[in-house]
């Protein structure tokens, strides 16, 4: 875990981390399991994300990949920019998410090439960032991959990754979710109005 | 065709049958006539829990036909002083037949094949049963299933090199209990080859309907013919650029011209093919009419609730069932809305290469049942070469795997 670049104080931290939550709250609102996130470019948000999974009946729309897409759509279509220009302002953006990225999400974020991830809660079953894999740490991968390939693989990217950031508020979201259920279902015997998998995503989670 | 093999890849990596982890047991000979009065006693005071594979008791030949008998007692530490561990009731039994124990080894885990049994056996006795899986495929495939097997491998491999840029991954996923293709993609992270993402594109929104209409496999054996085409000797010379291959490239690529308009670092073939596969069960399965606003929540409740009926519900699905019978009218002629499946369960999906990180886990959470795929990913692999997703326990969903070895390969 690295500690916050110079630049930004813990209190903007935890200002970024309050905007990820409410996105996640925006996903609650949308009986979406309750992940958000925001990516700032320069001190500034430039895009936000909230899980879609259910809406969308595609598992891997989670909050990150949304919010990656706003980014690649506007610097790609609105700016203009080249694939070189994009990763180069890739990798000048923080992450800030309410939850630890998957490992679908931790090696996109690694794809991409963002510079930090900033998390709330860890994601004991599925986390990318150190509790299943360790995808943001670069000297995890095995010597030999990206050693001595020359040019013909590009060496995977590491990010800096700080968790324990709000966690408690990102686990009460989980708990508001599974709590509010359907007071309309007959015989509740599993969690109600998500996909139970879904739910189950993010479900084994819990404060730094 | 005789030549081509479905090889199950495994949740741990393979250990060469001579390395298995052992543990150390003391043992003893014994009298064979005691034999029954031992081993009873034993199972009493010293059972082997940890060992349940092994075999407490073994013969050996020895000169002039004689036979000798040796028993496990118990398991001893690793320290040199083994008299220290030794359980209480061992060392009485050990004191009242005048038993000489000595330390030996045995393997600490069950087999899981028949040549590391045959390993295991000669340093102790193990017993051995074959694994059984639920999942099709991992005991062997019948004739009939490899076959359909190799025709989408096939069909995988022709869509990879159908372009005229580089080779691709492409990735094929088909519902195997009607061998009917719910989507199939290209890569499409690289302008480089958008000509072949669209034409992929057009493939993914044409099949559902194509086979969606027409669920029978003779459908898909029309496409599938490819093995008699001249081009299969030809691609030897170009350029590989598969995705997951090595999925940090895309920042590399300066000779593209910013007006080309497709590419996208993070669509890789099988998330192209899960979201084509989305947008299927969302078009199949939704009465649009009803509630065409995607932009709120409402739409995943309704969505959810009409899935299910009260009748004939699938256990995975979420149990809002209110009104279920609504869809019904507007259904007509689409597959029953019972037999919505929860997102991929139950599919397979064929790929060219092994699946990057972000690919195999995106697979584990759409809910593919098994991946084929016929190429090894040496640098990025995730299903064997550098992680195994497969055997991650903490994973709510786990796959099957399996590589497909075609004789002339690309």
């Amino acid at each position: 875990m690295a500690s916050p670049t110079e630049e930004q104080s813990p209190d903007d931290t935890l200002t970024y981390m309050e905007l990820a939550i409410q996105q996640a709250k925006l996903a609650l609102d949308c009986l979406e399991v309750p992940v958000g996130c925001v990516i700032l470019e320069g001190g500034k948000v430039v895009a936000a994300g909230r899980n879609r999974t259910n809406e969308t009946r595609n598992a891997t729309r989670h909050a990150e990949m949304e919010a990656i897409d706003v980014l690649l759509e506007k610097w790609q279509q609105k700016d203009g920019l080249s694939q070189l220009e994009v990763a180069e302002k890739f990798s000048k953006c923080s992450l800030y998410v309410t939850c630890e990225p998957c490992i679908m999400c931790a090696a996109a974020l690694s794809i991409v090439g963002v510079q930090e991830v900033y998390y709330g809660c860890t994601n004991d079953k599925f986390g990318g960032c150190g509790s299943i894999l360790s995808l943001h740490s670069s000297s995890s991968i095995p010597s030999h991959i990206g050693d001595g390939v020359g040019s013909e693989v590009a060496r995977p990217k590491g990010f800096k990754c700080t968790g324990g950031l709000m966690a408690s508020e990102a686990v009460s979201l989980f708990r508001s979710f599974y709590e509010q259920g359907n007071p309309n279902a007959p015989k509740p015997h599993r969690p109600l109005l998500a996909p139970p998998d879904n739910a189950l995503n993010n479900l084994n989670v819990k404060e730094e | 065709m005789n030549t081509s093999q479905i090889l199950h890849v495994p949740d741990k990596p393979p250990i060469p049958p001579h390395q298995q982890p052992t543990v150390n047991v003391l043992a003893s000979v014994i009298e064979p006539k005691l034999a029954n009065t031992i081993i009873r006693r034993l199972n009493q005071i010293s059972p082997l829990e940890i060992l349940r594979h092994v075999k407490r008791i073994q013969k050996k030949h020895v000169e002039e036909g004689k036979i000798k008998l040796l028993v496990i007692l118990c398991v001893a530490g690793d320290g040199e002083n083994e008299s220290n561990n030794i359980p209480e009731g061992v060392q009485q039994l050990i004191n009242s037949y005048q038993l000489s124990p000595f330390i030996t080894k045995v393997c600490q885990y069950a087999a899981t094949s028949k040549e590391d049994w045959e390993e295991q056996c000669k340093l102790w006795p193990t017993s051995f049963h074959p694994p059984t899986y639920n999942i099709d495929g991992i005991g062997g495939f019948i004739e009939e299933d490899s076959h359909s097997v190799f025709d989408f491998m096939q069909l995988t491999l022709k869509m990879a090199r159908s372009g005229d840029g580089p080779i691709v991954n492409a990735a094929v996923i088909v519902d195997p209990s009607v061998n009917q293709i719910i989507a199939s993609a290209c890569d499409q992270t690289c302008s480089l080859y958008s000509s072949k993402a669209e034409c992929c594109i057009r493939n993914c929104t044409k099949q559902p309907e194509v086979y969606g209409s027409h669920p029978d496999s003779s459908v898909v054996a029309d496409h599938v013919n490819v093995s008699s085409d001249g081009s299969r000797d030809e691609p030897k010379q170009r350029h590989i650029g598969a995705s997951c291959l090595n999925p940090w490239q895309w920042a590399a690529q300066q000779k593209l011209q910013t007006t080309s308009s497709s590419w996208h670092p993070l669509r890789h073939a099988s998330i192209v093919a899960i979201e084509s596969s989305a947008t299927r069960d969302r078009r199949l399965f939704l009465s649009l009419g009803q509630d065409g606003d995607k932009s709120n929540g409402v739409y995943s409740i309704q969505s959810s609730s009409t899935s299910t009926t009260p009748t004939k519900r699938q256990k995975t699905d979420s149990t809002n069932a209110e009104n279920g019978d609504k869809l019904d009218a507007h259904t007509e002629g689409l597959p029953s809305v019972s037999a919505r499946p929860y997102l991929c369960t139950g599919y397979d999906i064929y790929l060219v290469w092994e699946p990057c990180a972000m690919c195999a886990m995106a697979l584990v959470h759409q809910r593919i049942r098994r991946i084929f795929y016929a190429f090894l990913n040496p640098h990025a692999g995730a299903l064997g070469s550098v992680h195994r997703l497969q055997g991650e326990k903490s994973l709510n969903h786990h796959y099957a795997v399996f590589r497909v070895v075609l004789p002339k390969e690309l």
